[in-house]
């Protein structure tokens, strides 16, 4: 636990003295959420009802984003030799990958508090009890596992951290237009099917909508994005460890 | 000291516990090319071994596999009395790694980044903090240890990579170039500390393009050349059978008549 504590606290530490990580996972979905609230929300004058419907869609922005801070974050330790270097310590490959998810985790319920806040001063009222808030923080959390899971194949088809920002646009575009709240065609939703936001989105909308956490479809949405982190997660940690020349 | 343990099956190499490192016939292929072709060598423990050889010889590769960065293809090597090939993570609790790269996190403080490291390898927290200390003020960086890394000079970079990898306090040290991009002075100073860790009993493996560097420090060098060891002994027994005045002049006579010979 030492050495994923550890682990844990360099990565917070990154997250708050690198401007550049600091603005994509904070200040990027603030922005985004102040954006929308003015262009769609009551704050500019709009439908506060159109705000509200595109409210779980940027829940989800946040977390689809940390694709690329995670293949960021991979790929520079990678060219500065650091994971060489963590790599001839004690410190075994699931301690390590460990730590980034626990940390991600971390990032994901800071930017849920900060968009959350933003939508609630921009006339968003969910109707939902504790229980929804909870299961809608559960599809979160497993959303930004799939990001880890998807950063760690960016790092490896990546050859630099700055090629990795490029590349991470694969896992992120499809997520951001396929599977939030742009609304979905006969042929975009055979794409969406694939996609863990899509699931995330549509069960947050639907709980956000009044209808009961532990009802059967919530249910089941929860079982596929559950299995779809894990596969990815696994896969992941797989194709780096094989294909990512540590 | 190396710890013994005479119940392992490797200790068949090693009947009396003497040796920090043995190679055996080590072999390193990358698709068509040969980096490492059949090394044999056995190192002392508390002996400061060097490893030279011009770039691409094979140095980096042979200790990439004693530390469990890459798989030897075919051999084996036992080092501290543990088999590369199985015992990976007893090994890693005993050694340290001082790399050719400023592998450290520039956004961390000094001491931050020892400290991280001493957590990997789960050190007492008293003990990390005593520690750090006495190598922050050895080593000349006290003051700049609550500074960030990225506001280091390239030497003290080198002088950070080389307390991160002593902070776990290991029984085998392999310093791989320590002192590139360090100033005559700060080279001088290192050299004496790393001198000092022989009197703590530690196992040395140097490698380096200083090779008055390796005069100076090493009990004995092995230079490699095309992947294969070329010569071993001691800096004077060296000098003496190649009728040299320095053990530049027999590195440039032993890898330069290999290049004439086309070997």
């Amino acid at each position: 636990m030492q050495r994923v504590l550890a682990l844990v606290k360099m990565e917070l530490l990154k997250l708050i003295r690198e401007p550049a990580i600091l603005f994509l996972n904070m200040l990027f979905p603030a922005v985004l959420t102040l954006v929308f609230g003015l262009a769609f929300g009551g704050l500019g004058g709009g439908d506060p009802a159109m705000f509200e419907m595109m409210a779980p869609g940027l829940f989800a922005y946040a977390c689809i984003f940390l694709v690329m801070t995670v293949a960021m974050s991979f790929s520079e330790d990678r060219e500065s030799g650091i994971l060489k270097r963590i790599n001839v310590t004690p410190t075994t490959s699931s301690q390590f990958i460990g730590s980034h998810i626990i940390t991600n985790m971390v990032i994901t319920v800071i930017q849920l508090v900060i968009i959350f806040l933003l939508s609630l001063l921009m006339g968003f009222r969910p109707n939902i009890d504790v229980f929804g808030f909870i299961m809608a923080f559960i599809f979160m959390l497993l959303l930004s596992l799939c990001s880890v899971g998807l950063g760690l194949i960016t790092a490896t088809i990546s050859k630099s951290s700055g090629a990795a920002v490029g590349l991470s646009f694969i896992f992120i575009l499809p997520q951001m237009f396929f599977g939030t709240f742009l609304p979905l065609t006969e042929v975009t939703r055979v794409i969406a099917v694939f996609l863990p936001s899509y699931y995330v989105t549509d069960a947050i909308t639907t709980i956000f909508n009044g209808l009961s956490p532990f009802a059967i479809e919530i249910l089941m949405q929860l079982g596929i994005i559950a299995l779809m982190s894990i596969v990815i997660v696994i896969l992941g940690i797989f194709l780096f460890k094989k294909y990512g020349k540590i | 000291m190396v710890e013994i343990k005479k119940e392992k099956p490797e200790d068949i190499f090693d009947p009396d516990g003497a040796s920090a490192i043995i190679i055996k016939d080590l072999v390193k292929q990358f698709d068509d090319v040969t980096a490492v072709n059949g090394i044999n060598l056995e190192i002392k423990r508390g002996e400061l071994f060097g490893l030279l050889g011009p770039n691409g010889a094979g140095k980096t590769t042979t200790i990439n596999m004693l530390v469990g960065l890459l798989n030897p293809t075919e051999g084996t090597a036992i080092v501290g009395g543990y088999d590369v090939k199985r015992d990976l993570s007893k090994i890693k609790e005993m050694i340290g790694v001082c790399p050719q790269e400023a592998s450290v996190f520039k956004f961390l403080k000094g001491r931050e980044n020892v400290e991280l490291f001493g957590n990997l390898f789960e050190m007492d927290k008293k003990v990390l903090k005593e520690r750090a200390d006495r190598f922050f003020e050895t080593s000349g960086l006290k003051e700049a240890s609550n500074r960030k890394a990225k506001a280091y000079s390239g030497g003290m970079i080198r002088q950070l990579n080389l307390i991160i990898a002593l902070i776990n306090d290991p029984k085998i040290v392999f310093l791989d170039e320590p002192t590139v991009g360090m100033d005559p002075r700060a080279r001088r100073k290192t050299w004496e500390f790393i001198g000092s860790l022989k009197d703590q009993d530690k196992t040395i493996i140097l490698t380096t393009h200083y090779i008055e560097e390796a005069e100076a420090l090493c009990d004995r060098v092995g230079i490699i050349d095309y992947g294969e060891l070329i010569a071993l002994g001691s800096p004077k027994e060296l000098m003496k059978k190649h009728d040299a005045k320095n053990l530049e002049e027999v590195f440039m006579k032993i890898t330069g008549r290999r290049i004439l010979e086309g070997v």
